[in-house]
């Protein structure tokens, strides 16, 4: 079983994936990717302990990220990936790790943002992230925990946004 | 004075704090802070201005208490506080916990006040009747 979950989230690991996603979809690894936390031994390590000890969990560059999303060993197991930001998720997509669709889990507010849903805020980079998830043929849908409503994200929801940017 | 901060999800660590007033009266040094609607960076970022204000008073490092292992709260504070010592971040934040720190914390070391709290805390877990 490939990936079961490619999320993005900018809280990353935290309780909606380690509790809500993970007894929903029940996971064997967590693979977090991200340039800027795998190059820190420190912070890797703080994320990765949020993880149960049931599941593994990986931290890693893009690039590792994406190479082991396509090799045989994950493929085998039930894999969350997760990232900051849409960018990273279509640079993941891009260096050919296969994902199934794209959860927009969690995008908070902050400067330059403007709401898109009540958890989601968005700026420009993120709406052309979001395009050429689209434009991959990845499938997005906005939605925060299991049994939460779902919310699709297509190009007229992004073509909505684009004025208020 | 070893300073507290409250971090939880929702409005939790607030009605914490406030009750905690409520049983002993106004005290100094102990402040609440939610996650609701911050990224993991903001959350961090408030955490750290509320270290620097209490260095800058006077009272360096300090104690956070954070409502669950392994949320965001925890990571945050975690990255907030870094490498530094005369920090501590304890999870599973409840009230005894809050009482207690007031109680203990003029007459304590700091490590010794963490672990008290810690036993506090757990003590304070208990199966109180209707078996």
């Amino acid at each position: 079983m490939p990936v079961v979950l490619a999320r993005v989230d900018d809280r990353l690991i935290h309780g909606q994936v380690t509790v809500g996603w993970s007894e929903r979809l029940r996971p064997d690894h967590i693979i977090l990717a991200s340039n800027e936390i795998a190059a820190d031994p420190w912070q890797s390590r703080v994320y990765a302990s949020s993880v149960p000890p049931s599941i593994e969990v990986s931290v890693l560059s893009l690039a590792r990220a994406a190479a082991m999303l396509r090799g045989g060993e994950v493929q085998a197991a039930r894999t969350i990936v997760l990232t900051a930001t849409p960018a990273e998720m279509f640079d993941l997509a891009h260096l050919g790790a296969p994902l199934p669709s794209v959860n927009i889990g969690g995008m908070h507010f902050g400067a330059g943002k403007v709401e898109m849903l009540p958890f989601v805020f968005i700026d420009r980079i993120d709406l052309e992230a979001m395009r050429r998830l689209l434009a991959a043929g990845l499938e997005l849908f906005a939605q925060q925990v299991p049994g939460g409503r779902e919310h699709a994200v297509g190009l007229e929801q992004l073509a909505a946004m684009e004025p208020r940017l | 004075m070893i300073r507290c901060l409250v971090i939880t999800h929702g409005n939790i660590g607030m009605e914490l704090v406030r009750v905690t007033g409520l049983i002993l009266g106004p005290v100094e040094g102990l402040a609440a802070m939610t996650n609701s609607g911050k990224s993991l960076p903001d959350l961090k970022a408030e955490i750290a201005a509320w270290l620097e204000e209490g260095a800058a008073a006077g009272s360096p490092g300090g104690l956070i208490m954070v409502d669950d292992y392994g949320g965001s709260c925890a990571t945050a504070a975690q990255l907030a506080c870094g490498h530094e010592g005369g920090r501590a971040i304890i999870s599973g934040v409840n009230l005894a916990m809050l009482l207690g720190f007031l109680t203990w914390r003029d007459n304590d070391e700091f490590d010794e006040l963490v672990s008290r709290i810690v036993r506090k805390g757990r003590e304070a877990i208990t199966l109180v009747g209707g078996r």
